[in-house]
């Protein structure tokens, strides 16, 4: 019985979630398929990067995607060592892994672009390392999350953590970039600023929109997927207590 | 009521620290984190020979002389304040050029010939490594086309 | 004022009884960084360039090798529950046992950095800066690795983790750290980068206590 009130919270998500899925994945799947469109076909190469220009359209969003989970983590976290929230426990635990693939993805295409750029798979520059870095961050957070028997405390480690590793992004950014000017004076490269000419900033838009449905969309499933393993687990204890 | 203090303490003790590294952070930022000596360092101070040391300048024009041996450049840095010959036996990146900002590493011999043990150019066409730009702003011979790679 | 230099005398009675892991902890520094120019070749220039590195970054893992003992013992054989519910301050038994775990880690660790940078033909001139830039660094290192050592309490494997965990976080002591000392080889201003281990120590003084009594507190609920 008193299992049940940790429920009453999540139905309401249950019902909210089932609904908006639909619309989150058909909007992820229409600016996805216009995104890559416009960003492969109809935009410009550019004037000194050429043809491999267009790996940004991919790119960069999973870059802004690596960061704004993150950030959707520490939030979560807060509420979950403030409030005791389950759902926000469910929320970080289920965001992790794909900040990380999002991560993933950028530190790939940064490579993928690198190679015809810097004429290596890898350089140090500053931008790559502190991003391999926030990597390392999520998979610490994974892995504290599931290194406990108890789930519930493995959230809260995890929790704690988000919330350290969150004061530390900017100092570790700060130390990176000013590491990089002491051994890489080469260039950096500056995606324009607000420079960048419309047919090329309509695309990265929409991909960055596709992107966060996606992730909307993934977060959506993978959280009523927690949600039901609980469920199951808390039904599994109460038969085996009977 | 001894709860309330206590908290308040650890508040106040949290506010005081925080402040303070801020102030760290700021005075730090303050000072001008150079990674090379420029050549006015190198006349000014007095270096000890034989310590590794970095030196970083552009290029003057119409120093860059190969030695007889094929292998070993000698070439002439400055800030346009002062300049400082090098000697560098070895293979010069590609974007070795006149004009160009560089930075090398090596010591100071006796004779106040700086031999590099490695020279590092810029990677791109249109670039200066910034720290030159900073060291040519600090000796006040900045203009403002240099930046934009006006010395090529 | 007096539980705190009760449990700083009692921690250092354990770390004084159990001498053998502050030597252990020594023998690994020393004998690490004595690999490398087996690693690299005897050649003196490379090893002076890369000794502020080696010798950080070697401090660095055995300083986070010893972290075990800042909690785990008190928290098997149950002494950490009565800290917990005790009437000192979370925050105040971490820094307590921070302190201690630097008197007996830190401190020697940093006692030694200079016979191995002299294996490693650095410049003696560089000397002061490396203890400087250490004895601001390794509190820091200590007090992250007190988070560390907390939130891992009871879990599987839990050394791996650590060290999954802290590593991202150690790279700006590690960062500056190596800096300064690169900078007094170079004959460059050293001042901003320990400033900069300053105030990253007082950052991590002010955060790292609180979070690690947090941690505490899930560990031992």
């Amino acid at each position: 019985m008193a299992n049940l009130h940790k429920f009453a919270n999540p139905t309401l998500f249950l019902r909210l979630s089932r609904a908006l899925l639909p619309w989150c994945v058909g909007i992820a799947v229409v600016t996805m398929a216009v995104g890559l469109y416009l960003g492969l076909f109809v935009a410009p190469p550019d004037y000194q990067q050429g043809e491999s220009v267009r790996i940004m359209y991919v790119h960069v969003p999973a870059a802004w995607m690596a960061l704004f989970v993150y950030t959707l983590m520490a939030v979560a976290s807060a509420v979950s060592l403030i409030w005791r929230h389950l759902l926000a426990d469910l929320v970080a635990k289920a965001a992790a892994p794909l900040g990380a693939g999002f991560t993933l993805i950028a530190l790939a295409t940064g490579s993928l672009w690198g190679k015809p750029m810097w004429g290596t798979w890898w350089v140090w520059d500053a931008r790559l390392t502190s991003v391999l870095i926030l990597f390392f961050l999520y998979l610490g957070h994974i892995a504290l999350t599931h290194a406990f028997d108890d789930p519930g405390r493995g959230a809260r480690a995890a929790a704690i953590l988000a919330l350290v590793g969150f004061v530390n992004v900017p100092i570790i950014k700060f130390s990176v970039d000013w590491w990089n000017t002491l051994h890489q004076p080469a260039s950096v490269l500056k995606l324009g600023g607000p420079a960048i000419h419309p047919t090329m900033l309509w695309p990265l838009l929409l991909m960055a929109v596709a992107f966060t449905f996606y992730f909307i969309a993934l977060l959506f499933l993978r959280v009523r997927g927690e949600i039901a393993a609980r469920k199951l687990r808390a039904l599994q204890l109460a038969r085996a207590a009977r | 009521m001894k709860r309330k203090h206590r908290r308040l303490m650890f508040v106040l003790f949290a506010l005081v620290g925080l402040g303070a590294a801020t102030a760290l952070v700021l005075t730090a930022l303050e000072e001008n984190i150079v990674f090379f000596h420029s050549p006015t360092d190198v006349a000014e101070k007095d270096l000890p020979a034989g310590r590794t040391i970095r030196v970083g300048g552009l290029v003057v024009e119409q120093s860059i002389q190969k030695q007889a041996d094929g292998v070993t450049v000698a070439f002439q840095i400055t800030d346009m304040a002062h300049t400082l010959p090098i000697v560098y036996t070895g293979i010069l990146p590609d974007l070795f050029r006149e004009g160009q900002g560089i930075v090398a590493e090596g010591e100071l011999r006796a004779d106040g010939v700086f031999a590099a043990r490695e020279v590092l150019a810029k990677h791109d066409e249109t670039y200066m490594p910034p720290e030159v730009a900073d060291a040519l702003k600090k000796s006040g011979h900045w203009k403002e086309t240099d930046g934009t790679g006006a010395e090529q | 004022m007096t539980g705190v230099l009760v449990l700083l005398r009692r921690e250092l009675r354990l770390a004084l009884r159990q001498w053998g892991d502050v030597a252990m902890v020594l023998s690994f520094f020393v004998i690490t960084v004595v690999l490398f120019p087996f690693g690299i070749g005897p050649e003196p220039n490379i090893l002076t360039r890369i000794s502020p590195g080696i010798i950080w970054v070697t401090a660095l893992l055995a300083s986070m090798l010893s972290l075990d003992r800042l909690f785990l013992a008190d928290y098997e054989d149950g002494s950490l529950d009565l800290l917990v519910a005790g009437p000192l301050p979370l925050m105040l038994v971490v820094l307590t046992k921070c302190a201690a775990h630097w008197l007996t880690t830190g401190l020697p660790l940093i006692a030694a950095a200079p016979l191995l940078a002299v294996l490693l033909n650095m410049d003696a001139a560089a000397f002061p800066v490396l203890i400087v830039a250490m004895a601001l660094g390794m509190p820091t290192l200590t007090l992250l690795g007190a988070v560390g050592a907390a939130l891992t309490l009871g879990a599987r494997r839990g050394g791996v983790l650590l060290s999954l965990l802290l590593l991202p976080l150690y790279i700006p002591v590690l960062i500056f750290g190596v800096g300064a000392v690169d900078a007094a080889l170079g004959e460059l201003a050293v001042r901003p980068h320990l400033l900069f281990l300053g105030a990253l120590f007082l950052f991590a003084l002010v955060l790292a206590p609180w979070a690690s009594a947090a941690a505490l507190r899930e560990a031992v609920a």
